[in-house]
């Protein structure tokens, strides 16, 4: 977890150094919340980059362990009963569904024309009974798909549980306005949710909004440097 | 970490457990080959769990008919239509036996001479009849079929019964007499135990009139899929198991290497070979028993 008022007064810092204005606690608030979005949105592209280019056995060093125990900080899991026999709503702040299960029965995730394939198959035999899946502990498979907001599920099943990553927290810089100069309010405020380690590139993409925000072209040029060298430093 | 999922007092208390340790269920090996053979750095990458279990029922299928020993029975009364339909779950009737008073299996044979063909039913002027939507129309029971169950009565010597007539027992009781009668009968047909003819179109087995009130026992295949309860394999043949699901999805997908396949190949033909060598249960006491009949004296 990363503090919104260090963020916060890191900007500020950086900003009033060469006095080149305020950024006020609103304004702040908006830019951080795009920034955070932007640093988890890169996690699951990050992850997928080195995936593909294969991990090592080092403790600390792992880059694929490094990022999926960022995102690990947003894993959630819920139980969820489903209506007429199929369908389940997911979760209002689901962002990347993981693991759909009952009991030991994993549900793999199908396209539609998967689906209308794989229940047409005799051999696989999945919902031909009435019975349903919770009181059959032999059905070891099962599928689902997503139409809108709705998991369609296969067999029918009165409970499933799902984990998942969830959307980060909005975050709030709270704040108690003392002789008109804002006051930080700890009690009030919400902190980043994302890892620590994610801290530098958050005050640089703030920075960089903040750049554009009180017409620093150079601020934000030199944020976006900033951000590049990081992210070809991490990723070479 | 025992792989005993319940305490020996309920093993021994549930008469549903008994013997379940020699198996693997259809869920556990799936599961079993998610954790051994799918992930990252592993010979599959990714496979849908429906994948997996296709492969999986495919395999405990081919392993059924062959090498798992899966066999089944029926024992049933003789109906007097003398006809009675196959098994529900059966893919292949192994034998056919009778059970006489002392509870002794005697084999009966298909009837080769004869078949259960489609009778057709065949207006006076011998044109075949047809239903309303325009296709010919067959009788249950064919007048072949008929005739060659009734053919084990010996009409010819009344007042005595089958076993009692030398001739009738010379002509193989019965059964086939006309069938190279001038040359003595073919002892391919000889037996006292009469025939069945699988009529495969109708998935019903008829039986000639000697097995009137007769206990007959079928043996056959099924597929291990007609139930959950069936849906396991032995753990002689889990490895075989394995290598098959390995193999189907191998083979099946684009891009696999062919010596990756063939290498998984010759590793599932092993596998299935140990398998079937382990299931056919050789025992050297058992063995020995047998040959002992080789020392003995055939006397006329």
């Amino acid at each position: 977890m990363v503090s919104i008022n260090t963020v916060y007064q890191r900007v500020l810092a950086i900003l009033n150094k060469e006095n080149r204005g305020y950024l006020t606690p609103q304004e702040f608030n908006l830019m951080a919340n795009q920034a955070q979005l932007e640093i988890f949105e890169q996690y699951f592209y990050d992850l997928n980059q080195f995936s593909r280019m294969g991990d090592n056995d080092s403790e600390y060093a792992n880059i694929i362990e490094n990022i999926e125990e960022k995102i690990e900080l947003f894993s959630s899991s819920e139980d969820l009963s489903t209506y007429d026999d199929y369908y389940v709503d997911i979760p209002f702040s689901l962002y990347r569904i993981g693991t759909i299960s009952n009991n030991n029965i994993v549900f793999d995730k199908v396209s539609k024309k998967e689906k209308r394939d794989i229940l047409n198959s005799p051999i696989l035999n999945i919902d031909s009974s009435n019975s349903y899946l919770d009181s059959n502990d032999n059905s070891p498979i099962g599928v689902y798909c997503i139409t809108g907001n709705t998991l369609e599920i296969y067999p029918k099943t009165k409970k499933i549980n799902i984990e998942y990553i969830r959307k980060p927290i909005d975050v709030s810089w709270a704040y108690t306005n003392v002789d008109n100069t804002p006051l930080y309010d700890g009690s009030n405020s919400i902190n980043f949710e994302l890892h620590e380690s994610d801290e530098p590139s958050l005050v640089i993409k703030i920075l960089s909004y903040a750049g554009i925000s009180i017409k620093a072209a150079e601020i934000t040029q030199v944020a976006e440097t900033k951000d590049t060298k990081l992210t070809t430093e991490e990723k070479s | 970490m025992a792989n005993i999922k319940h305490t020996a007092a309920d093993y021994y208390a549930s008469v549903k457990l008994y013997g379940s340790y020699r198996f693997v269920s259809a869920a556990d090996v799936i599961a079993n080959f998610s954790v051994g053979y799918v992930g990252d750095e592993k010979i599959i990458k990714r496979a849908k769990k429906t994948d997996i279990a296709f492969y999986c029922y495919r395999a405990i299928q081919e392993l059924s008919y062959d090498t798992l020993n899966n066999i089944k029975s029926q024992e049933f009364e003789m109906p007097p239509s003398l006809t009675v339909a196959m098994p529900h779950d059966a893919v292949n009737i192994l034998n056919i036996t009778w059970v006489d008073s002392a509870g002794v299996e005697h084999l009966v044979l298909p009837g080769w001479l004869s078949s259960a063909p489609r009778q057709v039913l065949q207006n006076n002027d011998y044109s075949f009849q047809t239903d309303a939507t325009g296709d010919v129309t067959y009788l249950d029971k064919s007048i072949t079929e008929q005739r060659y169950s009734d053919s084990y009565t010996d009409s010819s010597v009344a007042g005595t019964t089958a076993d009692q007539n030398i001739d009738f027992l010379e002509e193989g009781y019965g059964y086939n007499v006309d069938y190279g009668k001038r040359y003595g009968i073919d002892p391919v047909h000889a037996t006292k135990n009469g025939h069945y003819i699988l009529d495969e179109e109708h998935g019903t087995i008829g039986f000639t009139s000697d097995f009137t009130d007769r206990l007959v026992i079928i043996k056959y295949v099924s597929d291990g899929l007609a139930s959950n309860d069936e849906m396991v394999v032995h753990k002689f043949a889990e490895e075989a198991i394995y290598k098959s699901i390995l193999y189907g999805i191998l083979s099946s997908r684009s891009n696999i290497p062919e010596y990756q396949i063939n290498r998984v190949k010759k590793e599932r033909r092993a596998a299935i070979r140990n398998a079937k060598l382990r299931l056919s249960k050789l025992n050297i006491k058992e063995l020995t028993q047998i040959m002992r009949g080789k020392s003995k004296q055939i006397k006329n």
